[in-house]
């Protein structure tokens, strides 16, 4: 998820043009709800293939494909049932006529049994009329066509041979030697007809048999295959998401507050949860502007005490003057009266400056984002941190690298981190230490560092990795609210840079702000500066 | 050196010099106007003045080391101190250590006048009002 922020900055508005500075603030907010709409559109416009829809779809298939098996097996269940009547039928039928011709045997050999074996013939006939359906329906015409003429032709030779008994008459010698042999003849082709079809429907049946087994082992195979698939795809469609969302919420929490936007084809469950997540953002951000804004105040309350202060040198000298011109009036000349009346004007100009720092930064306005020469906002917020620095009576000192490109941020909000650094070195700071500040290219390309250094106490190391813990505070109890390098790691994180700290206790703490450079040209910047 | 009282004045405000030393006179205070802390000190490292008035804070000493150093050198010179809103405690620690008194910025030219009346009654001499307040009935 490396999206970057996509929040539309805005053209700065020209310098000292009130109306449009509100204008951009509206446009800056505005923005913001865009961004969270076009993320929420975005989100929507997939289609949905849901969890549930999966899950669903997945057991049915598993079901179809269950239920085509069984029908299958019953299917194949019943072929083979019907294969085994058709066997044990033909196996009857070929007991009937091997019986007959063991009959016809002992007629040749002794003369008798003619009419048991016709009893026979007559019975393997009666069977093959009684399953005339199921033979018709393996063997088709084949058996009207060939068995049933054989067996009739059978019982007429069997016919003439008992005419021929009967009549006792002597019958010529070769004729029923012909006779004889046609019979035997006709008796073997039918035995070995329906030994050839009972053979041949077994190799069948058992056929069946294996197909059915086959294609139990198959269906089972394949239902396993696609069933871990399912789970497989399923699983990873849960954990990628899970896995996503404690990213989201890493990034949240360090304060990026982009929208969650679509990464993959598709809407689900999941999608719910990140306009949920989308929504909290929002309402997060509306808070963390709040949080900014009653910081900064706070910020300006420190500031207020050393204005206060700076404030009574001018107001002091206009007093003074303003006294000592109504005491003496009449005794001073022209000069001298204009010389009074001028320290005034000077003094009363001198005590405007000294607030209009301080109303400007105080001043609420949207999110504004514009080219900025760091070194110069660095200069702007050392004279608005001026007077406490003089009241603390330490020296600060600044130095920037020459020629720095531009950064694309939020002058007041960055303003705020620098102001908030420079506080807590003064905090810091023993009477009469000093306080650096540089502003220099970082260590990555493209990005500027700026250093605010004091040589005060320093931070133990065992605290110093929660100092940037909303409401973690090393000062006493209604000093500080804990909030203020919170609230400047999260300015820094939304501008896309890091801020990071170092300490020696004893030796003193240097603060880092890392900067992205800005990539948009710095000319909108340098209409303003 | 005449009876006149001699009064330091030491602010890094020039305004308040210029202004000052003039309505002091009046009183028959004869003023010495110092902006820089250093040279100052080594003025009153020459001479004893009967009252002192700095400006508690300035860039290079404080108005602290300011009294301490007279204190030490002068037991018996009033040091008045001028502080600012907001910085009561550094008043009452300046009380401390031995202050005559302190005058809070913004102050009126005879909110000093009176401090320094003050100063004077308790170094053992009066201090003629009168001059400027006929002068400010008359302006």
């Amino acid at each position: 998820m490396a999206e970057g922020p996509a929040r539309p900055g805005g053209a700065p508005p020209p310098p000292g043009d009130e109306l449009s500075e509100e204008a951009a603030a509206i446009e800056g907010r505005l923005g913001l709800a865009r961004d969270a709409e076009q993320a929420r559109r975005a989100l929507l416009a997939r289609p949905r293939f849901s969890l549930r829809l999966q899950i669903f779809l997945g057991n049915a298939i598993a079901f179809l494909v269950a239920v085509a098996v069984a029908v299958a097996l019953i299917a194949s269940s019943h072929r083979m049932e019907s294969k085994t009547r058709f066997l044990e039928i033909v196996n009857d039928y070929v007991m009937q006529v091997e019986q007959a011709r063991r009959f016809e045997k002992n007629f040749f050999l002794y003369g008798t049994n003619l009419s048991d074996a016709q009893d026979n013939v007559f019975q393997a006939e009666a069977i093959l009329n009684r399953n005339a359906e199921e033979l018709a329906a393996i063997m088709g015409a084949d058996w009207r066509r060939q068995v049933l003429p054989n067996l009739h032709s059978y019982a007429r030779l069997l016919e003439k041979l008992g005419q021929g008994a009967h009549r006792d008459q002597p019958v010529g010698k070769a004729e029923r030697l012909k006779l004889q042999s046609q019979v035997r003849a006709q008796g073997q082709q039918m035995v070995s007809a329906a030994l050839a079809v009972l053979s041949k429907e077994k190799a069948a049946l058992s056929e069946v048999i294996a197909r059915s087994r086959q294609l139990l082992f198959y269906s089972m195979g394949l239902l396993l295959v696609f069933m871990v698939f399912n789970a497989y795809w399923l699983g990873s469609r849960m954990l990628s998401s899970i896995g996503r969302f404690g990213q989201y919420a890493g990034r949240i929490a360090s304060g990026d507050f982009t929208p969650v936007t679509p990464t993959r084809r598709y809407r689900d469950e999941f999608t719910e949860l990140a306009l949920a997540i989308n929504s909290m953002i929002e309402e997060l951000e509306k808070r963390e502007a709040v949080l900014v804004q009653s910081h900064k105040m706070r910020a300006v309350g420190t500031l207020t005490a050393g204005v206060a202060h700076e404030l009574n040198n001018p107001m002091n000298n206009i007093t003074l003057t303003a006294h000592m011109l109504q005491e003496d009036y009449a005794d001073l000349d022209d000069p001298e009266r204009r010389e009074m009346i001028d320290d005034v004007v000077a003094e009363a100009s001198r005590a405007k400056k000294i607030i209009s720092n301080l109303l400007d930064f105080a001043r609420e306005s949207g999110s504004q984002l514009e080219p900025l020469d760091l070194p110069h906002l660095l200069q702007e917020t050392i004279a608005l941190a001026g007077n406490q620095i003089k009241l603390s009576g330490i020296k600060i000192d600044f130095q920037s690298s020459g020629n720095l490109p531009r950064v694309h941020g939020d002058s007041q909000q960055l303003q705020q981190v620098f102001l908030n650094l420079i506080l807590n070195a003064i905090d810091a700071s023993h009477k009469r230490g000093s306080i650096h500040v540089l502003v220099l290219p970082a260590d990555e390309p493209n990005y500027l560092a700026v250093k605010v250094m004091d040589e005060g106490t320093g931070i133990p190391a065992h605290i110093l990795g929660s100092i940037f813990d909303p409401f973690f505070t090393t000062k006493e109890k209604g000093k500080g609210t804990g909030l203020g390098l919170s609230v400047s790691q999260g300015i820094v994180a939304k501008h896309g840079g890091r801020i990071m700290v170092s300490s020696q206790e004893d030796k003193g703490t240097t603060f880092t702000v890392v900067l992205p450079v800005t990539t948009i040209p710095a000319q909108l910047g340098s209409e303003k500066a | 050196m005449s009876d006149n009282l001699q009064v330091l004045l030491l602010d890094d405000e020039p305004i308040v010099g210029r202004r000052l030393k003039p309505a002091l006179a009046k009183i028959g205070c004869e003023v010495e106007v110092f902006e820089d802390p250093e040279e100052a000190l080594a003025r009153m490292a020459q001479q004893e003045f009967d009252v002192v008035v700095t400006d508690i804070r300035m860039d290079q000493i404080d108005g602290m080391q300011v009294l301490e150093f007279v204190r030490e050198r002068w037991p018996r010179s009033k040091v008045i101190m001028i502080t600012g809103y907001a910085m009561m405690s550094l008043a009452r620690e300046a009380m401390e250590k031995g202050a005559f008194d302190f005058i809070a910025k913004p102050f009126k030219p005879d909110d000093l006048r009176k401090v320094i009346a003050k100063a004077a009654k308790a170094l053992g001499s009066e201090i003629d009002f009168g001059a400027a307040e006929v002068d400010k009935a008359n302006g």
